[in-house]
């Protein structure tokens, strides 16, 4: 079977990305703010942006329409981080408070999609530049994460070793993708950090595993009740989200590399 | 190696940034970072840190307890046991749900007394036979209770469906169910969880919550009689939360259930086994003396001493082994009937399938038992109304309808 020519390139790929990822973060949003009992009205409006947004740009796929939307998820995002600093972390600064009540990083989730549509409008996709990046939006993910594993996993005293893996794993995601960010060219490491990405697709399915194994193991008056208080079920996966953006953006360093001269490496 | 250059810079600085996240671990304060003990969470509240906000009563209820007083933790209770089912939360191991076992780690007298009484595995075999017991279980509850453990479950359960007996029957009869961890029951059902009470344990309603209601009036016949009636007088000066071993007559100068089937009154034993002081089997339909009937008598006199002379307790004995023997009477009339009726084929051998089966089992199980505990608990209107009133109504009714099928 033919894959379809827009399916063969990275700006395409990134597209569906964001539009894959808004609407499950109507999924994600929709869990989280049941722990709040949607107390507050305005709790709804990410749900309903990430319900609109992608049925938006897929019916009316033009450059208006992702700028608009890119602009509005902006939006979102930075007034959702605003709203969640009203959060008990900054009445009483613990590691538990900056885990466990509202997350004033977690909208910037928006914010990162905003902005990948808006430069995905603003830079050429067929430039370096625009793979320089995708792979800077995916480090600012990956630093995300190595901030909130870490955190999170202090919070639980680290009482499992294996719950350094993922700090681990996203300090190899960090350091390779800023390297590459600035060494787009090296083949060597382009190598590294696509074997790099492949780990980060492994650890966070496997930290999918854990989190809902632990889920369902722990005490709770009801299946719904194990995972709006247990462990975060989907956060794992951001590892193997960003490594797929990572990974498209490294694909189009493969692409502009093959009209640019290698720099430091000979290509074999 | 030039082709490595960009590789290279990009392991060191992952390898810094590792080095620096464990460099911050560290540094958190020892009370974060060091693994929990019961030690720990004494000096640095951990758990409090998060139940204060999350589950705040529970805090506070646990605060008002002796536990707290004594420097008990919540690791001390909660710490899963070695065959208790664990889960781990924010990096503690805790049990998954606790039982008695795990108060038996400090209480072990009292949990070797519970295990002796018809609270235990006998009152759940009750409503759920022997399932979930091992052999040795049933044999230990066998060895104090015949009869106890190796019998069905009773057939009004089944009829009334699994909703009733999850909603109904189990919440009370859980106090003796078999736990996963090998353990029987529950010592929560009495003394709360928290607060862990013993002054709880000694309010005649924590006791009725279960003895209560026509199959074992026990909690209305208490509050119509002079216990019940002075109790509620004086419970504001009574002193309910003094120690099992200490208790006297001035903590607790009128009685409550605990008092007199439990409690250590000016030096008397203190007992989680009723069966001690109880010498007849007043839930029966035909009531006989228990095995250790005049050990369980005397002591139970023992207890009636620190309040009244012995002729009294005497003469109150008497009448109310007589009324024992009346109620006897009256139900053996109405049981030969009934068997009559069955072995004449006249009733079908089914249970619960017609409506005289109904009237006996109220006669029995209701008025005959309402009528016992009356006369024992100084009840009188159960005695009379409750009690033998409708013992020969119904009696009546069941002649009525025997005589109705020649």
């Amino acid at each position: 079977m033919r894959i379809p020519d827009a399916l063969r390139k990275p700006h395409t790929i990134v597209e569906i990305f964001i539009v894959g990822n808004l609407a499950f973060l109507a999924v994600d949003v929709y869990v989280a703010h049941l722990t709040n009992a949607f107390e507050r009205r305005p709790e709804w409006l990410p749900v309903i942006f990430s319900i609109a947004a992608p049925l938006l740009l897929l019916i009316v796929a033009n450059r208006l329409t992702g700028m608009l939307v890119g602009w509005l998820s902006l939006l979102v995002g930075i007034g959702g981080m605003l709203y969640h600093l009203q959060s008990h972390f900054f009445a009483e600064q613990t590691i538990r408070n900056l885990v466990y009540t509202a997350p004033f990083v977690a909208p910037l989730a928006y914010a990162g999609l905003g902005m990948l549509l808006i430069l995905d409008r603003m830079t050429d996709p067929d430039s370096l530049e625009w793979a320089q990046w995708i792979l800077f939006l995916a480090l600012g993910g990956f630093a995300g994460n190595l901030a909130l594993s870490l955190a999170d996993h202090a919070q639980n005293g680290f009482f499992n070793r294996g719950e350094w893996v993922p700090v681990v794993a996203a300090a190899l995601a960090c350091a390779f993708l800023v390297t590459l960010v600035v060494r787009p060219t090296d083949r060597a490491l382009w190598r590294w950090t696509a074997w790099i990405m492949v780990l980060q697709v492994l650890v966070g399915t496997a930290g999918f595993a854990l989190h809902l194994r632990a889920n369902l193991l722990r005490p709770a008056p009801n299946v719904l009740e194990r995972f709006l208080y247990g462990a975060p079920v989907f956060a794992p996966l951001l590892f193997a989200n960003l490594a797929i953006l990572a990974g498209i953006g490294m694909w189009g360093i493969r692409i502009c590399g093959s009209s640019t001269a290698q720099t430091d490496t000979p290509a074999n | 190696m030039r082709s490595f250059t960009g590789v290279f810079i990009a392991v060191v600085i992952a390898a810094a940034v590792v080095v620096a996240a464990f460099i911050l671990n560290s540094r958190r304060p020892r009370v974060e970072v060091e693994q929990p003990s019961p030690a720990n969470i004494r000096a640095s509240g951990k758990c409090a840190e998060c139940h204060s906000r999350e589950t705040p009563a529970i805090v506070h209820e646990f605060e008002l307890s002796k536990h707290a007083a004594a420097g008990v933790t919540c690791l001390d209770c909660h710490g899963a046991g070695d065959n208790q089912p664990k889960f781990d939360h924010r990096g503690f191991v805790m049990a998954k749900s606790l039982t008695a076992a795990n108060c038996a780690r400090c209480h072990a007298t009292q949990y070797r007394q519970f295990l002796r009484s018809r609270h235990a595995a006998p009152s759940w075999a009750a409503v759920s036979g022997t399932r979930g017991f091992t052999a040795e279980q049933i044999a230990f509850a066998e060895q104090y209770h015949p009869g106890s453990m190796n019998r069905p479950p009773n057939a009004i359960g089944s009829l009334e469906g699994a909703t009733a007996i999850a909603g109904g029957c189990t919440k009370c009869h859980n106090v003796g169910q078999p736990n996963p961890d090998g353990s029987i029951g529950s010592c929560t059902n009495c003394h709360s969880r928290h607060s862990a009470s013993i002054a709880l344990a000694r309010l005649p309603e924590t006791c009725g919550q279960c003895h209560m209601g026509p199959d074992h009036s026990q909690i209305e016949i208490y509050h119509e009689s002079k216990h019940g009636v002075l109790f509620n007088a004086q419970r504001a000066t009574m002193n309910l939360g003094a120690p099992a071993k200490k208790l006297t007559a001035a903590d607790m100068p009128v009685p409550t259930c605990a008092t007199c089937h439990m409690s250590g009154l000016e030096g008397q034993n203190v007992t989680h086994d009723m069966s001690e002081r109880l010498s007849w089997y007043l839930f029966a339909e035909i009531s006989t003396k228990r095995p250790n009937y005049a050990q369980a008598q005397s002591n139970m006199k023992e207890i009636c001493l620190k309040c009244h002379t012995k002729p009294r307790i005497d003469l109150f004995f008497v009448q109310a082994e007589q009324q024992v023997a009346s109620t006897n009477a009256v139900v053996s009339q109405a049981k030969a009937i009934m068997d009559n009726l069955h072995a004449t084929g006249k009733l079908t051998p089914k249970p619960f399938d017609e409506p005289l089966e109904y009237t006996y089992f109220n006669m029995w199980h209701y008025d005959g038992r309402t009528s016992k505990h009356g006369a024992f608990m100084g009840g009188a209107d159960f005695v009379q109304w409750h009690g033998n009133y409708e013992l020969v109504s119904k009696l009546t009714e069941i002649q009525h309808a025997a005589n109705a099928h020649p």
